[in-house]
């Protein structure tokens, strides 16, 4: 165990790196080098690294390792030699420590000007020059270490936190639980450490050992020496020497062909995958592995539920989205789209308009609403129903973590229950399990040959091996007595079992975590893994999502049923009979399927419902408003302690007052506002109703003029009316005309109601009517059908006479100045002949009656 | 001077939907029939070139129908007719019933010079079909009571005195045209001159 120590200097080394490096992004500012002292930081920990293990001895006050950074001059002779003449000005902020050293200086403007990754990888890359300036046990000749510090310094030159994450964690293990299974680039490096990284002695020794090798091999060879030592106690290990021997000759060749050192990390975006795979490390690995030494890993989680909640779109964004929509009010522009923000999760659908699906699409924060199992469902099935498929509101899929997480460690419970009892009586009864535990011994068996082959071949590195498996393993007991697992993981009964829980979690998580685990599994075994994770669940990151992860590893027999678990949301919470829900609610035919209601809620509280608001709410004090909302957010229902209800918002729409994570200032136009007061003005509204009126913003709801009759004297409304009316005459002549094929295709561009029903309006057409822009369009479209019109001799044919005064007067609807139409029979007279307001009926209609009255008294029913 | 003027004949065809009113038309026009009724839009019209009396005219055949259905359209087309066809169905008694009406309603909106006199031809249309509702004496009597309307029995289907009907719509027409004023000749030109300012402002009319 003596190279414990190299290994823990290396781990300290790059501990210190990352926490800085971490330290540097997290304040997430533009430039990094903004931060106080965060470059001379940054550069210390680097200096620290270029130094350890270096051979060379420092002459004069030039550093040891200025002579691998030499290298660059014929590693990358064009681009290099620039900066190899530091300027002059640069010394003038540099730290006076480091004035005087040239490699010093050299690091710290390489970091400056963000570009020592890219040379730290050329120098890296060359093999021979890495060797000749540093001992094999060097930090920078472990490639994983390099891997990790190039990750790190790209991290920061990229400014993107994240890529930390990429850092494999096994780094900060101890050596004897390091997993090499899935990292072929290590297999050329040495895996094991030396006690002691400070005193060159120990080298010497071991170079000794090997005396023939040449530089470049010695380190192979070490490596091979040091293996061989941790596993003395198996036989048959030092047989074959000339095997080595070959085998380093290929290590060797293999290596001098030009490799880019690092794969390429550049995606900031983490897929959802990642994601999930670390939701379950984070939901299984913590707990199980011994918490010494992962500050990777529990950083890893972090970032995970970071990112977590960016995906689960919180709304909470109020800061930004008030700026942003006191940016756009200054601006004479209406539209919503301007304004939205973090509305990412209700952009992804197609959109339903409101009067497609009545407001139902949009949800509010919370509806209390938690499905609840059929009698005798099976647990699977309740959690892939449609219930959870849909989407719920935004709470209360929060809230089905708790749920869910609850009943799935109850069902896990009950399963280990009935397998302790099933144990006892009938050990052979459940026919996977033992042919899981068949497949286990059997790949244990192999792997041990397949190790014992690969480690006297000098295969050094894909040591995978039984003994970090599991629990037991992973106590620090077991690494003394590791070498001889091979009979002592034959596991037990209660190693399968962890294996199993194991087998859910998910495929990164094994390859990162627990590299032996994937080592039980073939290749296509993990691949086959990753591709049916989300198990038809809607959403990976969705509390049921996740639960049918853990739980897929199951067999359906061995869950409870979803009815006999306890839940947490009883009728008590959510007593649905109390609340008064509508009795019917239309539902198409796509829905049926859906037939649940969705509107819950508590006694004293009901999620708002999507409502189109005509009037204005009355004036009400705002401590009798809270008071009368039970202190209760009108969006979610939480209630808080009257001193804090002065935080709550009021919703300018809805007329309720709002938590502030239901309600971020977001503003919108008023409808009833528009109406009973001709005011535009945006006001604060709650999430909700900014949703809920994005949606209707283009649905024609609105008969203004019944709604408020003094909007007739509307200017702007009045002419658009007009125009509007106009054109609804017109539309008939137009679209009955075989002459105006344009003008019909024009028109069929047009939403219907507003020519056919020129009272409706939609809040669009509202603020257009405002600015203007209906006026001009409905001119110009009025003009151009009545300019056909009068034209056309067909349309004109359709025109009317005027049957009292008879005059050869060509008689139009859409002549409002000077032309009466009857509303019944839509005869056309002079308005000086006739008018509706004189109380007799028109003409014809009169005709007709008396014409209809006659043939019914003629011909009696025959 | 009136044979080197082209002569258009105006005619109207009116009567209740489904008599046949189309089919007639297009059986006079294009020689074709088909069994699908499909509802008229609105109303239109058809021209043909023939000759009466060994003078060349236009005839323009104004088919209607539909026109409940578009309340905002006019009927300002029987204006200047010079004929006004009223068909029936001969199996339909309904429609022979509405005949006054028709017939009114065209009088008052051409309001011809001579009301009695206007030129009217009666058409009992679907001869081919059983069993018949009203009978060939019935409608010629109704004829007589009008001033001696002219009378034929047709069908559009078998084409069966079509030809002749419209030959003597024609006729009628051309003694009326000779008697008439080119009355509707006149509209477009007024309306072209006058309305148009007018109809840029529906709005400006309403400036109220």
């Amino acid at each position: 165990m003596w190279d414990d120590d190299v290994h823990l200097k290396h781990q300290t080394l790059l501990r210190d790196l990352k926490s800085t490096v971490e330290g540097l992004l997290s304040s997430q500012v533009a430039n990094v080098w903004y931060i106080y002292g965060g470059l001379n930081r940054l550069h210390v920990d680097v200096v620290k690294i270029f130094k350890h293990g270096c051979t060379i001895t420092q002459t004069g006050n030039e550093s040891d390792y200025w002579r691998f950074i030499k290298g660059l001059q014929w590693l990358q002779p064009n681009t290099s030699n620039s900066s190899f003449s530091i300027d002059c000005e640069y010394r003038s902020h540099l730290p006076h420590t480091i004035k005087e050293d040239r490699a010093s200086t050299w690091l710290y403007r390489c970091l400056e000007n963000h570009s020592l990754s890219q040379k730290l990888s050329w120098l890296l890359s060359d093999q021979s020059h890495l060797l000749s300036c540093y001992h094999s046990k060097a930090f920078l000749c472990q490639k994983d270490y390099a891997e990790a510090t190039l990750i790190c310094l790209r991290a920061v030159e990229r400014n993107q936190p994240s890529l930390i994450s990429e850092i494999k964690p096994h780094l900060f293990l101890l050596p004897s639980k390091e997993y090499h299974r899935n990292h072929r680039r290590c297999s050329s490096f040495p895996d094991a450490h030396l006690r002691d990284n400070s005193t060159r002695k120990t080298y010497q020794s071991f170079d000794l050992t090997l005396p023939k090798c040449d530089e470049i091999k010695t380190k192979d060879t070490q490596r091979i020496v040091v293996k061989l030592r941790t596993w003395k106690s198996l036989p048959d290990m030092h047989r074959s020497s000339v095997k080595i021997a070959t085998r380093v000759r290929h290590n060797t060749e293999c290596r001098s062909s030009p490799v880019t050192p690092i794969r390429i990390i550049g995606n900031e975006k983490v897929s959802p995958s990642l994601l999930k795979v670390d939701y379950d490390s984070l939901q299984k690995k913590v707990p199980k592995k011994s918490t010494l030494k992962r500050p990777n890993k529990t950083q890893k989680s972090k970032r995970v539920l970071i990112d977590n909640c960016n995906i689960i779109e919180h709304t909470q964004s109020a800061p930004k989205a008030v700026t942003k929509t006191k940016v756009s009010s200054s601006a004479p522009e209406y539209s919503f789209l301007s304004f939205v923000s973090g509305e990412k999760d209700y952009t992804k659908k197609p959109k339903k308009t409101f009067i497609e699906d009545g407001g139902m699409s949009v949800l509010p924060m919370a509806t209390g609403f938690f499905p609840r199992p059929l009698k005798g469902q099976s647990l699977t099935s309740f959690l892939m129903s449609s219930q959870f498929t849909r989407a719920n509101a935004e709470l209360d899929r929060e809230n089905a973590h708790f749920n869910i997480s609850e009943a799935v460690i109850s069902a896990m419970e009950q399963i280990k229950c009935g397998k302790v009892c099933s144990d006892e009586h009938q050990e052979e009864s459940d026919e996977e399990i033992n042919q899981l535990k068949q497949r286990i011994r059997l790949r244990r068996r192999m792997k041990i040959v397949e190790e014992q082959k690969q480690t006297s071949w000098g295969g050094s590195s894909l040591l995978s091996d039984g003994k970090t498996d599991t629990t037991t393993e992973a106590s620090p007991a077991s690494m003394s007595s590791s070498t001889d697992t091979y009979s002592g993981s034959i596991s037990s009964e209660e190693n399968v079992f962890d294996l199993e829980i194991d087998k859910a979690s998910n495929l990164s998580d094994i390859m990162e975590l627990s590299m032996s685990m994937a080592s039980l599994y073939s290749e296509a075994d993990i691949m086959k893994r990753t591709r049916e994770a989300p198990d038809g669940a809607s959403d990976a990151l969705s509390a049921e999502g996740v639960a049918l992860t853990l739980i897929s590893k199951f067999s359906e027999k061995q869950l409870p049923r979803a009815s006999d678990l306890v839940w947490l949301v009883s009728e008590e919470d959510a007593p649905q009979a109390l609340l008064p829900l509508p009795k019917s609610w239309p539902v198409s035919p796509d829905d049926c399927d859906e037939l649940v209601t969705s509107l819950r809620g508590t006694m004293e509280w009901a999620p708002p419902r999507p409502q189109v608001i005509f009037t204005l709410h009355p004036i009400v004090s705002r401590n009798d408003l809270i008071a009368k909302q039970n202190y209760r957010c009108a969006g979610c229902g939480m209630r808080v302690a009257k001193q804090y209800a002065s935080k709550f918002r009021y919703c300018n729409y809805l007329g309720r007052f709002f938590c502030t994570g239901c309600h971020s200032n977001q503003l919108s136009i008023i409808p009833a506002r528009i109406i009973q007061n001709w005011n535009f003005k945006r006001f604060i509204v709650s999430n909700f109703s900014y949703r809920l009126l994005e949606q209707m913003y283009t649905d024609p709801l609105f008969r203004v003029f019944e709604l408020n009759r003094k909007l007739m004297n509307n200017k702007a409304m009045k002419t658009c009316r007009m125009f509007r009316e106009g054109l609804s005459y017109l539309k008939d002549f137009i679209l009955t005309c075989r002459f105006a094929d344009t003008i019909q295709d024009y028109l069929k561009n047009e939403r219907s109601y507003l020519l056919s029903d020129p009272d409706v309006y939609s809040m669009e057409d509202l603020v257009k009517v405002k600015t203007g822009e209906m006026r001009v369009k409905f001119k110009f479209i009025a003009e151009m059908c009545s300019k056909h019109v009068y034209e056309c001799q067909l349309c004109l044919a359709r025109g009317f006479i005027c049957e009292i005064c008879k005059k050869n007067d060509l008689l139009f609807p859409w002549r409002m100045g000077s032309v009466s139409r009857c509303k019944k029979c839509g005869c056309c007279f002079h308005i000086t002949c006739w008018k509706e307001s004189d109380d007799l009926p028109c003409r014809r209609c009169t005709r007709f009656g008396r014409r209809r009255a006659s043939i019914d008294n003629a011909n009696p029913a025959p | 001077m009136a044979s080197n003027k082209k002569i258009l004949l105006k005619v109207v065809i009116l009567g209740d939907s489904g008599v046949g009113k189309t089919s007639l038309m297009n059986q006079y026009i294009t020689k074709k029939f088909s069994n699908q009724y499909k509802a008229t839009i609105g109303a239109d019209f058809l021209t043909k070139e023939l000759i009466v009396d060994d003078r060349a005219v236009t005839m323009q055949i104004w088919d209607t129908a539909g026109q409940e259905r578009f309340q905002s359209l006019g009927v300002a087309f029987y204006r200047g007719a010079d004929c006004c066809v009223l068909v029936f169905d001969v199996t339909a008694p309904n429609t022979f019933k509405s005949l006054d009406s028709w017939r009114d309603e065209f009088l008052i909106q051409a309001s011809p010079r001579e009301p009695e006199n206007f030129p009217f031809v009666l058409l009992g249309n679907k001869v081919d079909l059983e069993p018949r509702g009203i009978s060939t004496k019935r409608a010629q009597q109704w004829c007589q009571s009008k001033n001696n309307i002219p009378y034929f029995e047709t069908s559009a289907k078998e084409a069966l005195n079509v030809e002749q009907a419209f030959q003597c719509i024609a006729r009628n027409a051309l003694s009326q045209q000779n008697q008439n004023d080119d009355l509707y000749n006149e509209f477009p030109d007024q309306i072209k001159l006058s309305q148009p300012s007018k109809s840029s402002g529906s709005g400006d009319s309403c400036a109220c």
